[in-house]
């Protein structure tokens, strides 16, 4: 088990280390251990302590929680198409971030707007989907749909009668950039934690796989777990959102590319999750920085662009 | 023969005064406020410059700072030596990188169109920056001169900005008492967007007579249906293209005979980035729409 833990820990690792070194200006190993050890140019140090090292620290830390969220929102809805953004929390996050843009506020506003609009998001669907009788996985994802849908509806209008020139700044944020991350730590601490807090339950989410009535048969307090994931993942989301905008794809299919190879015990998958996403983010937040530079592309492009053939790969090889 | 010892000595403390000043010059701190209030000083004249936008890359220019200018943004077109400048991303994403690695010692922004994430990273960095967004005539001449007091440029930017000034001044004299004339200017076709009276564009039609028939309206650049314009009906629409020859944005309007515009054949079209741009270039292109304007109202 803890074999592929240490691949992935490893590969984690190389990716920053490329991630540090590539940019507009590329920084050679050796001038990077130079900074390391404190010492250096001056321009060599503002670049990685201000500019790299943040970026890469948030990038890999959005990974990571969008990665768990997506296997834990797979988990509990029983839904292998489930990812962080289906019960609508990335539309909730979006129409506080853009509200905030067009009263003009700053980041650390913006940020904040984000999170408060991630809350009310969860709040709203569960309260919705907290109904009387039995409480289904169908019922929380239908619930979620439709607000999610109703949250596109006003992010459209914000996006119709907002002032032309923040319009790109808007639609930037849609497309998802880690370069809006100013400090990686809330998110770092929040995967960490997150982690640490969902291990112990580990267990009990590979029973609960099987079905809610086994799982009860079995020991398992099926309600408490469910609502301790839902929140969890809502958590894990909202601060991916408000750290990097609405990055697609990593929630979908992370979790899906390491069941394909390293099968679907959630003791393996969620810290592997964790570290693939994270490492997955990081290169494509590379290559963002660096494909067309000194143009920079959404990092959500590029994700799709590196996943999709990565995933269809290994569906191949896993017939 | 006392006299003459002092008035040596007056003439020594002269001549000191007059070889030492330039020494002197280059210490005094520079000192300018920009579009957003923000004062900056500099303790030398600015020698290596990046500008953000293609009206900051312009303006830099047009101060006499154009060999100063060190990096530039997508679309910096103008004059014909911006071509050559590095680019350091678009206006409304830099790359911050390129942009540190080529250690400027000022940053000319733009108030609204720079992202203020970027911004705000770059003021934590430490990075001198000047924000610009004329949006009157004055302002423009203002931003040169105050762009060339940074740069040391003086001689060649004030001189610009005279040039510009006295310009406007005599065209605005010249239609003083133009008879007026409703205009509609198109700023984009798919959405249609206008702009009202507080945009430059405005000020411009103003200047010549022209009565912008949405200039009451309370956003900058509003978004309107062709109900609106028709209702309006003005006598001449006019648009900015690529090189102020004629192009298919306003066949749009063809089909509507009844507007009056259409039916004199009012239809114009001024060069896009003169008229775009808050720039020294926005002489010429006032100069353009009337001319325009005084041949619609002869039809």
């Amino acid at each position: 088990m803890i074999r592929p833990l240490l691949s992935l820990g490893l590969l984690a690792c190389a990716a920053m280390v490329l991630a540090l070194g590539l940019g507009s200006v590329t920084v050679p190993l050796p001038d990077l251990w130079q900074v390391v050890q404190g010492e250096g140019s001056a321009l060599n140090r503002t670049l990685l302590m201000d500019l790299r090292l943040p970026r890469t620290l948030a990038a890999f830390a959005t990974g990571g929680l969008l990665a768990v969220a997506g296997a834990l929102m797979q988990v509990l809805l029983r839904n292998p198409l489930a990812d962080p953004y289906v019960l609508g929390l990335s539309g909730g996050a979006a129409v506080g971030a853009l509200l905030a843009m067009l009263a003009g506020m700053g980041t650390l506003l913006i940020s904040g707007s984000a999170f408060a609009g991630a809350l009310l998001a969860t709040l709203l669907v569960f309260g919705l989907a907290h109904g009387t009788g039995s409480w289904t996985p169908s019922r929380l994802l239908l619930t979620g749909v439709v607000v999610a849908a109703g949250w596109g509806a006003v992010i459209t209008l914000m996006l119709a009668i907002t002032p032309s020139y923040k319009l790109p700044g808007m639609l930037y944020w849609l497309m998802g950039d880690v370069s809006y991350a100013r400090t990686p730590w809330p998110a770092l601490i929040v995967l960490v934690f997150s982690i640490v807090l969902i291990m112990p339950l580990a267990r009990n989410l590979n029973v609960l796989a099987r079905g809610p009535m086994q799982a009860a048969a079995l020991g398992v307090s099926v309600r408490p777990l469910e609502w301790t994931i839902y929140l969890l993942a809502s958590l894990l989301t909202a601060t991916a959102v408000t750290t990097a905008g609405s990055i697609g794809f990593v929630g979908l299919i992370v979790p899906h590319m390491l069941r394909l190879v390293l099968g679907n015990d959630q003791r393996i998958i969620l810290p592997a999750s964790a570290l693939a996403g994270g490492t997955l983010l990081v290169l494509a937040d590379t290559l963002a920085r660096t494909a067309i530079a000194p143009e920079q592309l959404p990092v959500g492009v590029i994700t799709a662009l590196l996943g999709v053939p990565t995933f269809l790969f290994l569906l191949h090889r896993s017939r | 023969m006392r006299v003459h010892r002092r008035n040596s000595r007056i003439a020594l403390g002269f001549l000191i005064l007059i070889v030492v000043q330039p020494l002197f010059a280059a210490g005094i701190p520079r000192c300018a406020v920009d579009d957003a209030g923000q004062e900056l000083c500099m303790s030398a004249p600015a020698q290596r410059i990046v500008t953000l936008s293609p009206g900051a890359t312009e303006l830099t220019f047009a101060a006499g700072a154009g060999d100063k200018v060190v990096a530039a943004v997508n679309y910096s077109d103008y004059p014909p030596e911006a071509l050559k400048l590095p680019l350091v991303g678009s206006h409304t994403r830099v790359d911050m990188e390129a942009l540190l690695a080529l250690k400027p010692d000022l940053v000319v922004t733009w108030v609204t169109g720079n992202p203020p994430a970027q911004i705000e990273l770059l003021g934590e960095l430490g990075i001198p920056m000047f924000a610009i967004e004329p949006r009157t005539f004055e302002g423009v001449s203002s931003v040169i001169e105050r762009l060339a007091t940074l740069a040391g440029t003086e001689q060649a930017g004030l001189a610009e900005a005279e040039r510009f000034r006295s310009g406007i001044a005599a065209l605005s004299e010249q239609y003083r008492n133009a008879e007026p004339i409703p205009v509609f200017y198109q700023v984009w076709q798919q959405p249609l967007m206008t702009i009202n009276s507080d945009h430059l564009i405005g000020k411009v039609l103003q200047l010549c007579g022209g009565v912008n028939v949405f200039g009451d309206m309370p956003r900058l650049v509003p978004r309107i249906s062709a109900e609106v314009v028709l209702q309006a009906d003005p006598h001449a629409i006019l648009t900015g293209s690529a090189d102020g020859g004629a192009d298919d944005q306003l066949d749009g309007w063809k089909h509507y005979s009844g507007l009056t515009a259409v039916k004199k054949n009012n239809l114009f079209f001024v060069p896009a980035s003169p008229i775009s741009r808050p720039t020294p270039r926005l002489l010429e292109a006032t100069r353009i729409i009337c001319d325009y304007l005084d041949s619609a109202r002869e039809r």
